[in-house]
């Protein structure tokens, strides 16, 4: 198993500790991970409002260079995926739109053919490695912890362009917390916005989100939530203080990256996972370890 | 034809006796051809005739009978009622979000209308073109996104299942905000780029791209896509606002590093307002969390810049 591999801005400089983590589960697992080191950033939505055809051709650059390597582009960041897979959808079925682009790569040597995979982390580990296979590698495996997965927006929606599963009723997430031996506990507000696209811009709003549904996740007696987007967990994690605040709840509970998660289970100890760079304290949590 | 009994737990309210409504469990023997407003007729037909719902066409056309099946707003005459029961084990019918319950399944729509009737929804007839013979020609791309975006039918499953909605009671929704994109590519409407300006104050920056109005549209409008659309009109034409301020100061870190600098996307949007979060700043900086303030640049970072100057030249019309 070898990958393009794409992390994204956010697990660069904000928070290393999923960068970091997802390393050292893909050294684990042996899957190979070809950094695209030149790659722009996806744009996270918001190029796509300055500029769609900019947000299409840089995204198509990042496509062409994992084609060359003839391998599938891995994504840490649901956010990353959503862009990527709408960018390709579109690149898909429209051929002129596909030609424009290329037209505009040409200038700088680059040509995208069209055939790239995009895949995040939480499906490349179902469906290419096995949950089986991974459940065998779970030395420390989650027995007795209660699991909030937080699937967010973009990882599921549009369906039609991230072309995995239904946004409806999602099971990837609890299928790889009950391979690892955790519990998955059901709320309301598992396939909703953490509210982070909106952080600068309706603070209040933003933190409304995030309290609802952590508060959520809290009253189903999750021991901790955990997220595939490195954004939702700066509006889960980051700000949960400032949040619950907002809202006069007292939630604290604790919020991790997928792949730290994996790495939990897999015998990886809290400082190589980098717990300790997250606001909300995994004390709790490392207790049932 | 092969049918099975299915549960239906629907949301019963009588403001008059209890607000918060109670779940009452019905068992309806469905096929696989049958809609969940099917089972719901049924119910009122033949075991509780105080079941109260609206509908009309039964075609998917009038937009009556949007309601939540399980948790998600949708025409009940476009539902399949076997789907839904593959789906979740049962059929759980509740009225829509974000408008007030007027008696079970049916909710007041008024505010959904008011947000409606915010955006102006009629074409400004451009008197100069009075007593003209021209046609109002329509583009191509013009008549292509008319098209997609008059196809709405104003059940309020987007205003429903709107997140932002939830939480911001300024933000106008998704269907008032298609409506209007429809208005502003209207040639023969004279207010044209003066409505993108309104926008700010309606919440134009305030839609969270949580993708429901795309996912619950029995239209297929995609409301999401008018909103992108008008916030790249209202930021091209250098209306101010602090979404406006987001997005060009991403573009501008993309373009000179190719990756997002994200401290310096944080203080630039935020400005004084950076001051609110000093405690979070210092305690991310004691945790060596802080992104860098002077991100390197990716390599190849000539040939992203190179990009973003190619794509102002051969920008599709």
């Amino acid at each position: 198993m070898k990958y393009a591999y794409y992390p994204g801005c956010v697990a660069k400089s904000t928070a290393t500790e999923l960068y970091n983590s997802t390393a050292l589960v893909a050294q684990r697992l042996g899957i190979g991970l070809v950094e695209l080191t030149a790659a722009s950033c996806c744009g996270a939505g918001v190029i796509n409002e300055g500029d769609s055809f900019l947000n299409i051709v840089l995204n198509a650059r990042t496509f062409a260079m994992a084609e060359s390597m003839g391998l599938d582009i891995l994504t840490i960041c649901s956010t990353c995926q959503g862009v990527m897979s709408q960018v390709k959808w579109q690149l898909d079925n429209d051929l002129k739109l596909l030609e424009k682009t290329n037209e505009a790569l040409s200038k700088v040597n680059v040509n995208y053919q069209g055939k790239v995979k995009i895949k995040h982390l939480l499906w490349a580990l179902a469906e290419d490695y096995g949950l089986e296979k991974l459940a065998q590698q779970a030395v420390q495996p989650l027995e007795g912890m209660k699991v909030a997965p937080f699937y967010g927006c973009y990882i599921l929606r549009p369906a039609e362009a991230l072309q995995h599963e239904s946004h409806e009723k999602p099971t990837s997430f609890e299928q790889l917390i009950t391979a690892l031996g955790g519990e998955p506990v059901e709320y309301d507000g598992k396939t909703k916005c953490c509210g982070f696209p909106i952080l600068f811009v309706q603070r209040d709003a933003a933190f409304g989100m995030a309290a609802a549904y952590l508060n959520n996740a809290k009253k189903a007696q999750a021991d901790f939530l955990v997220t595939p987007c490195p954004l939702c967990h700066i509006s889960l994690d980051l700000y949960q203080k400032k949040a619950q605040s907002q809202a006069g709840l007292e939630i604290n509970l604790p919020v991790m990256h997928l792949s730290q998660m994996v790495g939990l289970a897999l015998g990886a100890t809290p400082t190589e996972l980098g717990f300790s760079k997250h606001m909300v304290s995994m004390v709790n949590v490392l207790k049932h370890v | 034809m092969k049918t099975e009994e299915a549960v239906f737990r629907i949301l019963r309210i009588s403001p008059e006796k209890d607000e918060k409504g109670r779940y009452e469990t019905y068992r309806v023997r469905i096929d696989s051809r049958m809609t969940v407003l099917d089972a719901l007729e049924d119910i009122k037909h033949e075991q509780d005739a105080s079941l109260t719902f609206r509908r009309s066409c039964r075609s998917g056309i009038c937009g009556s009978c949007a309601l939540k099946v399980n948790h998600l707003a949708k025409l009940a005459c476009k539902t399949r009622a076997v789907t839904e029961v593959e789906k979740c084990g049962e059929v759980l019918v509740e009225p829509m979000e974000n408008m007030p319950p007027i008696r079970d399944l049916v909710v007041d729509m008024s505010g959904f209308w008011r947000e409606i009737d915010r955006g102006a929804p009629w074409v400004e007839w451009d008197k100069t073109l009075e007593g003209s013979i021209k046609e109002n020609l329509l583009t191509n791309e013009q008549q292509l996104i008319s098209s997609r975006l008059a196809d709405c039918i104003m059940c309020g499953c987007c205003f429903s299942d709107c997140i932002s909605r939830v939480f911001d009671k300024n933000f106008t929704g998704p269907a008032s905000l298609a409506k209007t994109h429809r208005l502003v590519v209207d040639p023969r409407d004279k207010l044209g780029m003066n409505r993108v300006k309104e926008l700010a104050s309606m919440g134009l920056w305030s839609c969270t791209h949580c993708y429901f109005c795309w996912s619950q549209c029995p239209r297929n409008v995609r409301p999401i896509v008018a909103i992108s659309t008008l916030r790249t009109l209202s930021f091209g034409a250098g209306h101010k606002s602090q979404g406006a301020r987001h997005v060009e100061v991403f573009m501008n870190s993309v373009e000179r590093t190719g990756m997002l600098n994200e401290a310096a996307l944080y203080l630039k949007t935020m400005g004084w307002a950076t001051l609110r979060d000093l405690d979070l700043i210092l305690r991310m900086a004691a945790k060596h969390k802080a992104p860098p303030l002077f991100p390197q640049p990716v390599p190849k970072i000539e040939e992203i810049r190179s990009v973003y100057r190619l794509v102002r030249e051969v920008k599709p019309k």
